[in-house]
């Protein structure tokens, strides 16, 4: 009796959560896919992390981190209604924090691994919450000026300090074996795949919570919220510290993808892209930061070279990020819903205009 | 083409955000009088006004100034056919002087000039206070400078808002005077929540009540009908 | 006025303050004390030029425009490029640089018509996305001069430029170029221009009136998108020209776009968002502060970073401190 009810209530999960399911299901068999179309091992070739598998999992493993980033930025910007300027902040600053701890430190590389982690999301989400909590109760403009200014405070420091190596940055030696993307990519694939689901399933259980419901009305009409009752900076404190913590561990994931660390990972690039990203893909929902990440990531790798058009020769992968940006400003004057939110208005409409 | 009428508002309804605000209001102002509107607090007598103004712009109905529609014109092309604003709680700008607020009503170069004689007689303290800023008045000659202000153009309608809120009594006795004076020269539509200036000034009244105009008629009527008033101005 | 009173005495002790502290630490040294107060003065004009714009559009048209750095960075590419370009190397250098910065303002001044009136205008009714769009387009134009120029910073050589530029005098022995005296005085002069349009014209009044409460200005009969439209060309175009006339010093580069925004926006809050005379006397704070601790920290501290970080700083302090800025009144 107690079974059956809990069979059917799983059976309802996996219906209402087909397409997303079958993406998963799908991203699980890809490397195995590729290396059996193109008959590239998806564990490398000749013991060498190569092969058009291998090239392929590292393109999705780019893309899942670009989107945890931008489900991140999505929680604040999207579901929360608060501008930040400054999120490659805890991006990047959770990239050092971790690299710190592997290579600066002199911990065993095991112990650095859990201590970077833990005191990079700490420390990224007590910082996120400072932050709020010294402007969230001003004006909006004033938390989107404080992130630009710490964010790029940041970015010159360590672009200059001799400890981190400065400009050049420091690259990542120790690190453990298991999660090592050289020796071991296709583990790291379905480690940074694990991790969006996560992140994924979190925020949408989040936000179909009682918190998640107040963060929505904050968005709307942060007055009416407040006059229902509401200390609404405690849920905006909430959205930007647990927001600052999954970048930082985007940030973490990325420097140990490519081994290094440097003051590229705090720069404006991881601020805009998930910025663009949300906005393309769709404020406010789910599976727009997923499609926007996805969809502008995979665009430029794909797109990455000249074309030649009459007299004209345009090289999108020079340009990209010029390019990125025109495309940001016609989403916002004419899609400002994103392909998501675009999408589902046509279907919502095409269907009431049927039934 | 009836000219008698100033403005006549048919049946508007306006939307603040999804809310739906006013549902369905209608005012006629004849020419040379003082209508008021009444109603209880959170009414619309407000969002009348800026309806009529094309500040919270109505989706339905009609506005129509001396025969010449309103509806969908921007604010300042209505203010330039002729309707001066005095919004409620005396919004006038408090860092301007008194000079700089009048200036700005201009429409042309000597309006100021033109009117400054009415205006000095009408409220004297305007002219001992002309070089101050707006934000150092008090209430009273806050409220004079901002009616001082829509008299400074040629206007036909003067929407007046709540123009005895917060003021003492020796003032209101001033402010009367000063608005019958006026009326002699332009027609005034006023919202006014003090029933006795109202009863004072006004020739015709119209009721609103949660959005819309439930009543109208002459004033002098209106003071004798206990049961109208009770119902929807809960004064007696 | 009792409020305004005391804020000019908090004002007066910050910059006695900050001039004892760079006398003491030039230890005697009278020349390096002048020369860095100079410098405080140079780069608080320049900071003025940006802010200027910044605030009068936030109060007008609340409207923080994130671009407004980028305006500076365009004008000062632009100077340098016509100036520098081959084929007006037949013109006297003593026309072809003020000619180069006014074809600069000029173009500031349109990019700044079509983004209020292409972009922004369709999104009064969006906010959140025109603060947005501010940010997207500084990074659109500092990836344009990308595309155009390249990544290399350029810089201004006083061999073969025009007269002023490479003349110098001395304060008790040291150096200090005329060129940056010059862009003193004209920024002086356009804060006091600016601060008279404001007081002595209609169109200031309606500014002023426009800061404080824009729709009864639109229900006086004033078109306030229009005013709007020509603040915010104004707006620009003034920082385009701040841009012009620092590039013979500073050249041009892709870094100058933050560099400049930042301490703009410092100034804009610390003057209070909105009020003119607390972006003028909040620009000379802001730049003699960062000169002073610039000095202090490459002398003492054997580190230009702090130097480079200052107005980060700076900012993040009066957040902290004084939200409100000195001669604001709200912040919420
Ligand atoms: N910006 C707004 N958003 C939502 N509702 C609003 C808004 N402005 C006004 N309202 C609502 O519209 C209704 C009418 O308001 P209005 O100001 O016109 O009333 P009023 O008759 O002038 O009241 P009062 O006598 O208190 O001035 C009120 O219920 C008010 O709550
Ligand atoms: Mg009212």
């Amino acid at each position: 009796m107690a079974n059956e009810s809990r069979l059917a209530s799983w059976r309802r999960v996996v219906q209402e959560n087909a397409p997303y399911l079958a993406i998963v299901i799908f991203l699980i068999v890809f490397p195995h896919l590729v290396g059996w179309i193109t008959g590239d091992s998806p564990f490398g070739v000749g013991g060498r992390p190569r092969g058009q598998s291998v090239f392929w999992q590292s393109v999705l493993i780019e893309v899942f981190i670009l989107t945890i980033l931008t489900m991140s930025y999505n929680l604040i910007f999207g579901f929360t209604g608060v501008i930040s300027f400054g999120h490659a902040l805890f991006f990047g600053l959770g990239g050092y924090i971790l690299g710190g701890a592997l290579e600066l430190v002199g911990l065993s590389p095991e112990v650095g691994l859990l201590a970077g982690v833990a005191v990079g999301v700490i420390v990224c989400g007590v910082l996120g919450f400072a932050m709020g909590l010294v402007t969230l109760r001003l004006r909006g403009v004033y938390f989107a000026i404080f992130t630009l200014a710490i964010a790029e405070m940041f970015f010159i420091y360590f672009g200059r300090l001799p400890l981190t190596n400065a400009e050049d940055g420091f690259s990542l030696n120790a690190l453990p074996d298991l999660i090592n993307p050289t020796r071991n990519r296709l583990t790291y694939y379905y480690l940074t795949l694990f991790f969006v689901v996560l992140t994924f399933v979190f925020i949408r259980r989040l936000m179909h919570s009682p918190t998640g419901k107040v963060m929505l009305a904050i968005r709307e009409n942060e007055g009416r919220a407040q006059t229902i009752g509401f200390n609404t900076l405690r849920y905006k404190l909430l959205a930007i510290s647990l927001s600052a913590m999954m970048a930082s561990g985007a940030g973490m994931l990325h420097v140990i993808l490519n081994k290094k660390v440097g003051p590229e990972i705090l720069g404006v690039t991881y601020t805009v892209d998930p910025l663009l990203m949300t906005i393309i893909g769709g404020v406010g929902t789910f599976s727009g930061p997923i499609v926007g990440a996805a969809g502008l990531h995979l665009s430029e790798r794909v797109l990455n070279r000249q074309f030649v058009i009459g007299p004209l020769t345009i090289d999108v992968g020079q340009n990209w990020s010029l390019i990125l940006g025109l495309i940001f400003v016609l989403v916002v004057l004419v899609f400002p819903k994103g392909i998501i939110g675009t999408w589902t208005q046509w279907r919502t409409r095409r269907r009431s205009s049927i039934g | 083409m009836d000219t008698s009428h100033v403005l006549e508002v048919q049946s508007i309804h306006t939307f603040i955000g999804q809310f739906h605000i006013l549902e369905g209001v209608t005012v006629t102002v004849p020419r040379g009088s003082i209508t008021v509107l009444l109603g209880r607090n959170g009414a619309g007598k407000t969002t009348t006004l800026r309806s009529i103004m094309g500040l919270t712009p109505p989706l339905q109905g009609s506005i129509t100034l001396n025969g010449e529609s309103l509806i969908g014109l921007a604010p300042y092309r209505i203010a330039q056919m002729g309707v001066g604003y005095v919004p409620e709680h005396r919004a006038i700008f408090k860092d301007l002087t008194v000079r700089e607020n009048l200036i700005i009503a201009q429409r042309s170069a000597r309006d100021l000039e033109r009117r400054s004689d009415l205006i000095f007689e009408l409220f004297p303290d305007l002219a001992k206070f002309y070089h101050l800023p707006g934000g150092n008045l008090s209430g009273g000659q806050q409220q004079m400078l901002a009616i001082a202000r829509a008299l400074v153009p040629d206007n036909q309608l003067l929407l007046v808002d709540e123009p005895s809120e917060g003021l003492a009594p020796v003032i209101i006795e001033q402010l009367i005077t000063a608005i019958r004076r006026l009326s002699e020269q332009v027609t005034v539509l006023l919202v006014e929540q003090n029933f006795r200036v109202a009863s004072l000034l006004a020739d015709r009244y119209v009721i609103i009540d949660d959005g819309q105009s439930v009543a109208s008629g002459l004033m002098a009527e209106l003071v004798h009908d206990e049961a109208l008033i009770q119902k929807y101005l809960g004064v007696a | 006025m009792p409020q305004t009173r005391s804020t000019l005495m908090i004002v007066m002790a910050l910059t006695l303050a900050l001039l004892l502290f760079s006398f003491f630490t030039s230890r005697g040294d009278l020349g390096s004390f002048g020369t860095t107060i100079l410098s405080g003065l140079f780069l608080g004009m320049l900071y003025f030029l940006v802010a200027a714009g910044l605030s009068i559009i936030f109060g007008l048209m609340d409207i923080l425009n994130f671009a407004q750095g980028a305006y500076f960075m365009t004008g000062a590419y632009i100077t340098f490029a016509l100036f520098h370009l081959p084929a007006f190397q037949g013109v006297d250098a003593n026309l072809r640089f003020p000619s180069a910065v006014a074809a600069a303002t000029a173009v500031g001044a349109l990019l700044g018509l079509l983004l209020e009136r292409g972009l922004l205008r369709p999104l009064y009714a969006r906010p959140i996305f025109q603060l947005v769009l501010t940010f997207g387009v500084a990074i659109i134009f500092g990836e344009a001069l990308k595309a155009i120029w390249g990544t290399a910073a350029f810089s201004w050589s006083p061999i073969n430029s025009f007269g002023i530029h490479q003349s110098g005098f001395e304060i008790f022995g040291r150096q200090f170029g005329t060129y940056r005296l010059f862009v003193i005085a004209v920024g002086l002069v356009l804060i006091v221009l600016i601060g008279l349009l404001l007081q002595r014209t209609r169109t200031g009044i309606i500014i002023r009136a426009g800061v404080e409460d824009s729709e009864m200005v639109q229900a006086l009969g004033i078109n306030v998108r229009a005013v709007f439209t020509m603040v915010f060309t104004l707006g620009c175009a003034v920082a385009a020209f701040g841009g012009a006339i620092a590039a013979p010093f500073l050249g041009a580069n892709l870094g100058m776009g933050n560099a400049f925004l930042l301490p703009a926006i410092a100034v804009v809050v610390l003057g209070g968002l909105g009020s003119y005379m607390g972006t003028a006397i909040g620009s000379l704070l802001v730049g003699l502060a960062v000169a002073v601790v610039a000095k202090f920290s490459t002398e003492f501290l054997n580190q230009t970073v702090w130097s480079s970080i200052t107005p980060m700083l700076l900012l993040i302090l009066i957040l902290l401190l004084r939200p409100s800025g000195l001669f604001g009144k709200e912040s919420r």
